[in-house]
């Protein structure tokens, strides 16, 4: 199998597994509630304590917005983290697959990215980089209630696990709604990952846990896999169910996508993420040739709003940026190789 | 399995106890199991007896432990100062601290929102002896809770030694 239908196969419905791990050290106030000192205390503790790991640290606070957008839009920091915190920083290693967020809701959240349906692998490395920064740090913990974190909902574990999953055959063929209620009962998550609900752009959506206190980590991960790989499943039959009964309709949606993304000289983000769902669905299904899964998945992050001005190395405005990301699209899209725009930024 | 005592007669019963800190397992038949007053009658009604005891204990083991919590129900934490109002109405705690002081009023609202009461995960390796004491006695009440509704009553008497001796080193700290 070649290189690009191995990552085919491998992402072709699970993009990424992410765990993240929520801490606070003991005795002191959560960032919400703790003086300025206090947190910048906190700051220069997790930093060196993090340092040898993660060698990439940089003040939040003071920084300039369009870079937390960048580490927002690579999922790197945390909505909370994008408007200004104060004394607020990030650790990451050279991957950027491991990070640790400092002063956000809680004086640490450890997360760690992997790429492809992986979240044992995922809770893993967390694990140890938690087991790391422990020998320096000590954490808020009770013997009942685990690590104890600023909202209550993530006491126990202060676990989150996740996958980001593309589901367009399931909301093109109206089950993806059932479906998010169904797993709402059983203590998951389902969000769109740009936009809300089954409306999420791009068909782009994060099934995650809710529950924390009660379970192991091995367990959370273990039955969060499991209903990932059944959703999984229920995609793969969909888009199957798709081809064979309404390939016309879906071979013309690939194909307009295709045409618009290598042919539109105006291109706001939202058209952006719509068009490569539904083009990266046609080059699954085999009906958009010569193009690959992978470029498509590399241009999900090119296309926001911060990605394209670190790539231009200038600040645009929104008329501006639909210039670019049209131009963008259209040059990496017909197979030329350009100055990739990840080169600069750190999501790769 | 042949009595351990007269070695004569088929085991019916099998008790524990501890012998200079060793657990021995001894399994008698009933003449001999009277002989050395062991508690007798029904098996199931023994037996039965005998977990209600060691409830009995454990719930007093539990007692000690929990002396050790400050006292709940006041109105700001010494802590960070949050006050209990500004908890109710954020759904947030200021501080570690915040547990103990709000504990009370919160810890069944979040509970009923997870799969169970108690922290079963990752504990981490640098707490003090105490927590690591009450994490420990935690774990093995629960796995005695599962043997007795298992009907593991051996198991479960190995569980109460293990939790009693527990609790002896404690009161040597
Ligand atoms: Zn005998
Ligand atoms: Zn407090």
């Amino acid at each position: 199998m070649s290189e690009s239908a191995n990552y085919a196969d491998a992402h072709a419905v699970v993009l990424s597994s992410r765990v993240r791990l929520a801490r606070n050290l003991r005795g002191l106030p959560f960032p919400d509630r703790a003086p300025s000192a206090v947190r910048a205390e906190v700051c220069q503790r997790v930093m060196d304590a993090a340092r040898e790991r993660l060698p990439l640290q940089e003040a939040l606070a003071g920084a300039p917005t369009l870079r937390r957008q960048l580490l927002f839009e690579g999922h790197l920091i945390s909505r909370h983290l994008l408007t200004e915190r104060p004394e607020s920083a990030i650790c990451m290693d050279a991957a950027h697959s491991c990070t640790v967020m400092i002063n956000e809701e809680d004086h640490l959240r450890i997360q760690v990215l992997q790429p492809g349906l992986a979240l044992e692998k995922a809770w893993q490395v967390a694990n140890d980089l938690d087991d790391f920064l422990e020998q320096k740090l000590d954490y808020a913990f009770s013997s009942t209630l685990g690590y104890l974190t600023s909202c209550p909902t993530n006491v126990g574990t202060g676990m989150r696990a996740s996958a980001m999953m593309h589901l367009p055959a399931l909301v093109l063929q109206n089950e993806m709604e059932p479906i998010a209620n169904g797993l709402a009962k059983i203590g998951l998550t389902v969000r769109g990952r740009w936009g809300e609900g089954t409306a999420a752009l791009g068909h782009m959506f994060q099934v995650s846990n809710q529950r924390t206190l009660g379970l192991t980590e091995e367990r959370i991960v273990e039955d969060l896999g499991e209903i990932v790989r059944e959703l999984e499943g229920h995609e793969q039959n969909a888009r199957a169910r798709l081809k064979r009964e309404r390939r016309l309709f879906v071979e013309d949606l690939a194909a307009r996508a295709k045409g618009i993304l290598t042919a539109a000289r105006l291109m706001t983000a939202q058209e952006a993420l719509e068009r490569l769902s539904e083009l990266r669905l046609g080059i699954l299904l085999g009906l958009v040739r010569g193009l690959d899964v992978q470029l498509v998945d590399e241009l999900w992050l090119a296309v926001q709003p911060a990605h394209l001005q670190a790539a231009a190395g200038r600040a645009m405005n929104s008329a501006e940026r639909d210039k670019a990301r049209a131009r963008m699209l259209r040059t990496m899209l017909k197979g030329r190789t350009p100055k990739r725009a990840q080169k600069e930024n750190p999501h790769e | 399995m042949l009595c351990q005592k007269c070695k004569v007669k088929e085991a019916q019963f099998q008790f524990t106890k501890t012998e200079d800190g060793q657990v021995v397992k001894l399994s008698l038949c009933a003449e001999c199991a009277a002989a050395l007053k062991m508690p007798l009658a029904d098996k199931t009604v023994d037996l039965s007896g005998m977990m209600a005891e060691l409830k009995n204990q454990l719930d007093q083991l539990q007692e000690t432990l929990a002396a050790d919590t400050p006292p709940a129900g006041q109105h700001a934490c010494p802590v960070c100062g949050m006050k209990r109002t500004d908890v109710l109405k954020k759904g947030r705690l200021g501080c570690d601290r915040c547990y103990e002081v709000f504990g009370a009023e919160m810890v069944p609202v979040v509970v009923s929102l997870q799969r169970g009461d108690q922290h079963v995960g990752k504990v981490p390796k640098r707490i003090s002896s105490g927590l690591r004491l009450s994490v420990e006695t935690g774990r093995l009440r629960r796995e005695l809770d599962k043997a007795i509704a298992a009907e593991k009553y051996e198991e479960a008497a190995l569980l109460r030694d293990q939790l009693r001796a527990l609790s002896a080193g404690k009161e040597q700290l």
